[in-house]
């Protein structure tokens, strides 16, 4: 199986707890004899790297270094998403399972490849708006909300960390509740779970 | 090279929805392109009242949801809708039987969906820069004018040509992102000759009268009434063209130079020989573009000066300044007058020298004319931008893209 893994951190560029749990997954997918990639956002450390894990990682910059706000800087980035995903993608002779995203920010390159090329993806939610930035709707708050809905709806599988999240994706964004698969990190089963998302979500590429 | 050859145009603007030039050009572009054998797909920006997908004289046309939830600011719309336009142009790719060959993206507005398609279907992009953010604004100010320029400058490296509609904008883009000659191409803005063609069986004197006596000559200007146009250059000639030739001055546009405007004639007391029409439907310039005894395009900037080509087409006689890409459409006292910009004298001397030589007059309407169909034509026009898909298309195909 080959995957790719989107995340707008992981190290050593760690904002949050994100950065961490993908470069644990990682390492465990790899071990898993799953051909890994991670692509990820930084300012200065581009290109490719196999790390000492096995992990495949390619980490991208922003070509346009002003912006305006976050959306600006998002909406932009993802296009240099695409193109590493694409690299990937035709360097495998176009065969990619799947690509499991992480939080909105990558959304928007996910829903152009599978457009593009059938490759389904999995959104992983960490956080959403709502709970971000409660009982506010700018303009702004809705852009985000609005992508988050988007990978809500092209999305072959959604995972949620918590029962407590998947209730409350269920309860914004309307998605059906089996749509939704809860993966506990903590959990002894956590990796045997994460691939058994894997597994139907490439099935079903499969019998596409 | 499998045929036909098919290429898709983004463009946020395509008729029946028109902001500028974009959505003008885009539709001439297209529908040449077509009748020379290209499948051209549009994807373009929905609109109130028009289908979701129709073929228009041989385009297929298709209009993407445009991001509509109020925009924090214009910029951030722009990359917004190019998310929604991105998305569903993979889709329609994905689904066409037969495979893109081009994306062909115009302005920045459109940046972002032009890479990222060029990026997953391994396709050639081309750009046709219409305009510049530096250019539009004389110089980078803000934030948000930065962004746009550095997005215009990923856009054209991201390309495999790069288009510009006249040799100064050519030389305009090759400056402001510092690109290779090679990467630059020069197919100009084309004109639609056959809308003005059409009104020659028709009696335009009772239309003529409306803005003209009989004896006076109808001195043309066309464009916003703002300093880059130059429109102040031409009131102030007034005086001086009138001690040689009876005219009016008729001056169609607006903009905020209006009042100054108004302000000057009636100082010269000469409201009688002035005429601001202010902005007028398509028939009605055409109609006066056709009746002008002269038209005058004073600018002291101007990256292309279709207004210049479109009287050319009209047959109607132009004096214009002598910079930017006016100066590559007229060629002085062959196909045109070209004056000093900025300066009256020069200006009266122009316009005075057409409308008192009736045989001078004849000449370079008749070469204009010609000259429009050999350079401005979009039957050529599209032609040459077929070429240029071709030559792209050869030298793809010895790419490891192929």
């Amino acid at each position: 199986m080959r995957v790719i893994i989107f995340s707008w951190e992981y190290p050593p560029r760690v904002v949050g707890r994100l950065a961490e749990y993908i470069n644990k997954l990682a390492t465990q997918l790899a071990k898993q004899d799953i051909e890994t990639h991670v692509v990820t956002y930084h300012d200065f450390l581009t290109g490719t790297v196999t790390e000492p894990t096995g992990v495949q990682t390619t980490r991208v910059a922003n070509p346009v270094h002003t912006h305006i706000g976050v959306l600006t800087w998002v909406l932009t980035l993802n296009q240099e998403v695409e193109r590493a995903a694409a690299n990937i993608y035709y360097n495998a002779n176009k065969h990619i399972d799947l690509i499991d995203v992480y939080d909105w920010h990558f959304i928007p390159a996910a829903v152009t490849l599978k457009n593009a090329t059938g490759i389904p993806f999995i959104y992983s939610v960490e956080s959403l708006e709502d709970h971000r930035s409660p009982g506010t709707n700018m303009p702004y708050n809705m852009a985000i909300k609005s992508i988050e809905w988007l990978g809500f709806y092209e999305a072959a599988k959604v995972t949620a960390k918590t029962e407590w999240m998947r209730d409350e994706i269920v309860r914004i964004y309307k998605v059906p509740k089996e749509k939704i698969a809860v993966i506990s990190p903590e959990a002894d089963s956590w990796v045997k779970d994460v691939l058994t998302v894997y597994d139907e979500v490439a099935g079903g590429a499969k019998s596409r | 090279m499998k045929q036909p050859l098919s290429v898709m145009m983004l463009s946020w603007e395509f008729p029946p929805r028109v902001i500028g030039g974009i959505s003008p050009h885009v539709y001439f572009l297209s529908k040449s392109l077509s009748q020379n054998s290209v499948k051209v797909y549009v994807v373009t920006c929905d609109f109130p009242g028009t289908p979701s997908h129709e073929v228009i004289d041989g385009v297929e046309v298709y209009r993407i949801d445009s991001y509509k939830n109020p925009a924090p600011d214009f910029a951030t719309w722009v990359y917004l809708m190019n998310l929604n336009m991105q998305k569903e142009a993979a889709a329609l790719a994905a689904g066409l039987p037969d495979k893109i060959d081009v994306f062909h993206a115009h302005d920045w507005l459109v940046a972002t969906a032009g890479i990222g398609l060029k990026h997953v279907f391994r396709k050639p992009l081309l750009v046709t820069m219409h305009s510049t953010e530096i250019g539009r604004r004389d110089g980078l100010h803000t934030g948000t004018e930065k962004m746009i320029s550095e997005t215009e400058a990923w856009l054209t490296y991201e390309a495999w040509k790069v288009i510009c509609c006249s040799g100064y904008m050519v030389s305009h883009v090759r400056w402001a992102f510092g690109l290779p000659e090679d990467k630059l191409v020069m197919v100009p803005n084309g004109v639609n000759t056959r809308v003005y063609n059409a009104l020659d069986g028709e009696d335009l004197r009772d239309f003529r009268s409306r803005f003209a006596a009989p004896s006076e000559r109808l001195v043309l200007f066309v464009g916003r009434l703002v300093y880059e146009k130059g429109v102040h250059i031409l009131v102030n000639a007034v005086p001086k063209i009138l001690e040689k030739v009876d005219a009016k001055f008729v001056i169609v546009g607006s903009g905020y130079m209006k009042e100054q405007l108004l302000n000057i004639v009636r100082s010269m007391k000469l409201e009688h020989k002035v005429l601001f029409a202010g902005f007028v439907d398509d028939e009605t310039l055409l109609r006066l573009q056709k009746c002008a005894d002269v038209s005058v395009v004073p600018s002291l900037f101007e990256p292309f000066g279709i207004v210049a080509l479109e009287a050319m087409a009209a047959k109607s006689p132009v004096v214009v300044s002598d910079t930017g890409g006016l100066s590559e459409i007229v060629e002085h006292e062959v196909t045109g007058v070209k004056v000093y910009p900025n300066n009256t004298d020069s200006l009266a001397w122009g316009v005075t020298k057409v409308l008192t030589d009736d045989g001078f007059r004849r000449y370079i309407v008749e070469n204009a004319y010609r000259r429009v169909q050999e350079k401005y034509d979009w039957e050529k026009i599209a032609q040459q931008t077929k070429r240029i898909y071709e030559s792209v298309l050869g030298e793809y195909s010895k790419s490891f893209w192929a």
